[in-house]
């Protein structure tokens, strides 16, 4: 009884807040309401790609390709199918959207199992180039078939899908959480840890394996759809390697393995560059000299953190002294790039900075936290409860 | 095997219904991207279904410019274009007494965030927005601009169909339906090519459209096509292509990208030792195309909307602004002017808008008559935003670009 | 989905040779580039994604080295260079500081990652790249993207290979209409200067017979000339390339000897064969790792700066990307961590992509490394030369 009532109860809860969300979307302006259904799309692809990557502990670097070949059925579909009389409103029939996002799921489910399959052979970096080289190959097809738009890209009807796209992010975490909580999960967890010893304590390595690729890319495919009726327009640009190297940082930046990670990862590096677009414009002498502050006082506390680690003090005058170093190396680096002729007086808009800065942040946060944010341990309100318990 | 059946009963199912439901097509020309095919002068454009703000304190315009990625050396000189002409306006004490605020906002060269930067600047409250270089982000801000009546002048976006989005999309630039046919008929009639081979970036919709524009015409004109090869941009091998193309023994050869790659090709060209004409269009203007494609690229032609050396009083002040403001530099791609041209458009418009809204503006900018360019006389009204515009041969010579042929529009 | 139009284009047999040549000097360079993927895969089992920048950068370098040298745009009296001299001071700066910038970025960003996860050092190395990538384009000239000038390059032309000889009346007969041509040209130029226009664009109706008699005359030229040519088979090597493709081969043979034949080389495969057990042996498992990335990253300069000068890429911060992609599979073709695999690799991708091209499917080029990655891999998991071996990642 308390079992049910707790599943339909979030459920509910789940479609609740997605409606919600969708009510604050459609009330706030066309940026802010782009920007919580991208968002919700980069959870799911977040944690479905979590689910692949840091559950299964297989190696999957091109992510972006299941995003795509949704993206594509969908807009493939749209385009051929419903009047493009319609693409200047948000018209679209919600059945139609889901019928397009339902037939999005099989064929992104399709093309996981395809790569999947191979993953029963290759390892590691070998699996990710083959997931890489997927997406290149896709990428190549399209543009040479005028059916799908070339290099141009494809349009297609709009719908307004940000409670679906938030429906999707939930529908994401809980499948993921759920499965985590059985013994499914359990064996997907064992082929992470130890393949050979888990294939010897009888779980099927094979199975788990393409399981996790086809549920992965079908989520992935989901969210293609929804872009594409979000957009109205989808272009091969919108799912290069860099989309999919973004969304393997979140995983991996979340910590592998654990959702809440992913999610909070997902929502940061999303809303990082988009915050950025509103930095000022800054001097580049002092964006240098910054630059190399940072990174000597990342130098810093990284050896502080070893040395935390062999069981010493964290602030010890060493430490103060990096700290220093820091501070006066950044000036001396922005005061000795006002002499470079090529460098002095020039200011960087903040938008030719934004890139800079993210990038930065990545290794930074790489450098000072390398398991992750959360590392394999998941956060939410029930461990909070659980730790006032103990 | 019992989910498998399910999968696809429910594929089938939903198949089903989506053809069943199939709405009455109303606009059959218009479905997918076969409107390419179709001149678009004739088509009812579609008025945007809201107003736009009201002009404020300031006119506020906002430019989406590639500023990261792979499109920056164009984004980059749009940006100046457009900053030297909203400097020089407000300098001049601006319009009506009302300064410029030009908003700048980086699409990173990709069409999905050229979007979000277009939502933004519509929700800073701009009347009109101008930008981008490339179609594919063309059509995402003038998506955005249509829903908020926002009016968009394109800068360099050449793809014929981009204006049948909304009444609210205007360009500067020619269409691929032109500058095609114009190389075409110079290399036909003046260079009396009769067989030649075409090369093509894949990658770039805008080489794309321009060599099938060329290659009707030619074959119109009576010409061959021997072959046509691709490319992608980032290449940086040709011989192979090259190497075929040679086989063939052409006349000239069509290099319908950008100057990024054409430099690689003419030097690869002359290394084959493939001693044929190049042609090519506006996507090889460049400050470097020289030093890109050496000895190879001189004695090759292309088509271009102004030229440093013309003898027009607006080309002459331009260059000499752009080096003033600038540091004595020439503007890096062609993109320079059309941006200037943009905004100077823009704000002609808005010192003819009836009213002081985004509207008035949008109606004021579809009846430009002779607006006096850099690249040229624009004129937008009755032609659907796409001003009917000169095109210029040039020559590349070791010395620079030499201005060979002006061809006025023709259909 | 091929265009019927390029497939009657392709299967010129006589083209065959060459386009095979074309294939394997292309295919040097993928290795050259690969070989730096390959051994601090080898050393460290990272993918080094910061590679095709080192690549970007070492282009950087030899442009800027050859401005320093006058060889600008713009330069007054600017004639090709008489000797190698500068080509070769390009080559060194630019091995050297892709030497530095490689221990920089393994000493900052690598080295402190080495005891984490290995996905972890993934990322840094994404971000990394993506640092360079990004920061490259606030400081370095990009927009217009710029290129080393062909005049730095003394040997112009082409070294001409004959596998056939050729017909020697059909010569006489080129030759014959090569005069016919100047002749022709002669006629245009005067009747220009007697019409008194500044270009033949604008002659007179008459005048334009004559340019069209002019033209059809070069015309037949070009016709006598391929018929000569055709009558015959020869290969055809451009100078550039050519110093390219020994370069590149002689740098491998260099980095065969070091790896092979000294003891750094010795200790390097120690390291590679088992780090833990490398480093209990006394080996000094830091400075073996800095040895390899500063040969890895100067190949990489090596062919950048090749590439730039012989090719003449255009440079942005970004244009490293596809190097980076293309040699990185080059090295998982040949079995990732395996020397001769990348070189193998490299030569087969480079191969393969000028013989689809040849096929007539040159909208296809940019799929096929990736295609016959994947065919490879299902067959031989480990790649053609490496051996597959269940690991954790």
């Amino acid at each position: 009884m308390k079992f049910w009532a707790i599943r339909v109860g979030s459920i509910l809860l789940a479609v609740l807040v997605s409606y919600g969300i969708g009510m604050v979307a459609q009330g706030s302006s066309g940026t802010v309401s782009r920007l919580i259904a991208l968002a919700g799309l980069y959870v799911t692809l977040a944690v479905s790609l979590n689910l692949i990557n840091g559950i299964t502990g297989q190696f999957s670097i091109g992510h972006a390709a299941f995003y795509q070949v949704g993206s594509y059925t969908a807009a493939f579909l749209a385009s051929q199918l419903l009047a493009r009389g319609t693409i200047n409103n948000l018209g679209t029939p919600i059945p139609w959207v889901l019928a397009a996002v339902g037939i999005a799921i099989v064929t992104s489910g399709i093309a996981g199992f395809l790569i999947g399959l191979p993953s029963l052979r290759l390892r590691g970096d070998y699996l990710a180039i083959v997931t890489l080289g997927f997406g290149e190959i896709l990428r190549i097809i399209i543009q040479n078939t005028p059916q799908l738009g070339g290099s141009y890209g494809i349009n297609s009807p709009k719908a307004f899908v940000v409670p679906y796209v938030w429906m999707l992010a939930f529908l994401c975490i809980g499948a993921c959480r759920n499965l985590l909580q059985t013994a499914h999960g359990l064996s997907f967890l064992s082929v992470r840890e130890d393949e050979v010893a888990s294939g010897a304590m009888g779980v099927n390595v094979t199975r788990v394996k393409v399981a996790a690729f086809v549920l992965g890319s079908a989520f992935a495919g989901a969210a293609g759809a929804l872009l594409t009726f979000n957009e109205g327009f989808i272009n091969v640009n919108s799912f290069t390697m860099d989309v999919s190297f973004i969304i393997l940082t979140m995983v991996v930046l979340g910590g592998t393995g654990s959702i809440t990670g992913s999610i909070i990862a997902a929502l940061a590096l999303f809303t990082l560059p988009e915050f950025l677009r509103d930095a000022p414009p800054m001097p580049l002498n002092a964006v240098l000299g910054t630059l190399a502050g940072v990174a000597l006082l990342v130098g810093t506390i990284r050896l502080a953190l070893d040395q935390k680690k062999l069981g010493r003090d964290f602030l010890t005058p060493k430490t103060y002294m990096g700290f220093g170093i820091a501070a006066v190396g950044g000036v001396i680096v922005s005061i000795l790039a006002n002499f470079l002729p090529a460098l002095a007086n020039r200011t960087i808009p903040s938008a030719e900075l934004r890139m800079v800065i993210f990038s930065a942040v990545l290794v930074i946060m790489m450098l000072l936290r390398p398991q992750g944010i959360f590392g394999h341990r998941e956060f939410g309100l029930g461990s909070i409860f659980k730790r006032a318990q103990a | 095997m019992k989910n498998l059946l399910g999968v696809w009963l429910t594929l089938a199912a939903s198949a089903a219904f989506l053809t069943g439901c199939n709405p009455s097509t109303d606009t059959p020309t218009s479905k997918g991207s076969s409107s390419s095919d179709t001149p678009n002068t004739s088509a009812k454009r579609p008025n945007p279904p809201k107003d736009g703000p009201a002009f404020g304190e300031t006119i506020k315009i906002g430019l989406v410019a590639s500023l990261n990625g792979e499109l920056k050396p164009w984004g980059d000189d749009s940006k100046l274009g457009a900053e030297l002409a909203a400097d020089e306006i407000n300098k001049a004490g601006g319009i009506n007494g009302k300064k410029i605020e030009l908003l700048v906002e980086d699409s990173n060269s990709k069409p999905e965030q050229g979007k979000t930067a277009t939502d933004r600047l519509i929700s800073k409250g701009v009347v009109g927005i101008v930008g981008e270089v490339a179609s594919g982000i063309t059509a995402q801000i003038a998506d955005s601009a249509f829903q908020a009546g926002v009016p968009v002048v394109a800068i360099g976006a050449t793809r014929t169909d981009l204006t049948d989005i909304g009444s609210n999309i205007f360009r500067v630039c020619y269409t691929d339906d032109f500058q095609g046919p114009v190389m075409a008929k110079f290399g036909f009639e003046e260079l009396g090519l009769r067989r030649v081979a075409v090369l093509t970036d894949k990658r770039q919709p805008y080489s794309e459209g321009l060599s099938k524009s060329y290659i009707e015409t030619f074959k119109k004109l009576g010409g061959t096509i021997i072959s046509e090869e691709f490319y992608n941009s980032g290449d940086q091998q040709f011989n192979a292509q090259l190497t075929n193309i040679k086989g063939q023994n052409p006349d000239g050869l069509f290099l319908s990208g950008y100057f990024t790659e054409v430099g690689l090709i003419a030097r690869q060209a002359r290394d084959v030792g493939l001693k044929v004409k190049l042609l090519g269009g506006d996507g090889w203007d460049s400050q470097e195309l020289v030093s890109g494609g050496g000895e190879g690229i001189l004695g090759g032609y292309f088509c271009n909307h102004y030229n440093d050396n013309e003898d027009r009083q607006e080309v002459k002040d331009f260059l000499t602004k752009w080096k003033a403001k600038y540091n004595g530099k020439l503007p890096g791609t062609t993109m320079g002017a059309l941006g200037y041209d943009s905004v100077a458009l823009v704000a002609d418009a808005v010192k003819r808008a009836a009213s002081p809204d985004a509207k008035g503006l949008m109606a004021a900018i579809d009846s430009t008559e002779n607006f006096l360019g850099v690249s040229g006389t624009i004129t937008l009204k009755g032609h659907a935003g796409n001003p009917p515009k000169r095109a210029l041969v040039v020559e590349v010579t070791s010395s620079g670009v030499v201005f060979r042929k002006a061809y006025e529009h023709f259909e | 989905m091929i265009d019927p139009l390029s497939l009657t284009a392709g299967l010129d047999a006589t083209a065959l040779p060459q386009q095979l040549l074309n294939g394997l000097m292309f295919g040097a360079i993928y290795a050259l580039v690969a070989l730096g993927y390959t051994m601090v895969y080898g050393v460290l089992k990272l993918i080094n994604f910061a590679h095709g920048e080192v690549f970007m950068i070492g282009a950087y370098t030899a442009l800027f080295v050859s401005w320093q040298m006058g060889y600008f745009q713009g330069a007054s009296g600017l004639t090709r260079a008489t000797n190698p001299g500068i080509l070769i001071l390009m080559l060194i700066t630019a091995m050297v500081v892709c030497g530095f910038l490689g221990v920089l970025i393994e000493r900052f960003a690598y080295r402190p990652m080495r005891k984490q996860p290995r996905i972890a050092s993934l990322i840094t190395a994404i971000g990394v790249s993506m640092l360079l990538q990004y920061g490259g384009a606030l400081v370095l000239p990009v927009s217009p993207p710029r290129s080393i000038l062909e005049q730095v390059n003394p040997y112009d032309g082409n070294l001409s290979i004959p596998l056939k000889p050729r017909d020697g009346e059909l010569n006489a007969a080129f030759a014959k209409a090569k005069e016919a041509e100047a002749a022709a040209k002669a006629t245009l130029e005067q009747r220009i200067k007697q019409e008194g226009v500044s270009s033949e664009f604008d002659l007179s109706d008459e005048g334009k017979q004559i340019r069209s008699a002019s033209q059809s005359a070069a015309q037949a030229t070009r016709d006598a000339e391929n018929k000569y040519l055709a009558s015959g088979m020869s290969l055809n090597i451009p100078y550039g390339q050519g110093i390219m493709f020994l370069a590149t081969l002689a740098l491998m043979g260099l980095l065969t000897y070091l790896v092979m034949f000294t003891k750094t080389g010795r200790q390097m495969r120690a390291v590679a064969h088992d780090f833990d057990s490398a480093s209990l042996m006394g080996i000094n498992v830091d400075k073996i790792v800095t040895i390899t990335f500063i040969i890895g990253s100067s190949l990489a300069g090596a062919g950048a700066m090749m590439c730039a000068t012989f090719l003449g890429t255009q440079l942005t911060s970004f244009v490293g990307v596809p190097w980076g992609v293309k040699a990185f599979v080059a090295a998982v073709l040949g079995g990732i961590g395996n020397i001769p695999g990348a070189v193998l690799g490299g030569l087969l991708i480079g191969v393969a992509e000028t013989m689809v091209v040849w096929a007539g499917g040159s909208q296809y080029k940019d799929a096929i490394a990736f295609v016959i990655l994947i065919l490879v891999l299902l067959v031989k998991p480990g790649g053609l030369l490496g051996s597959a071996k269940v690991e954790k990642v």
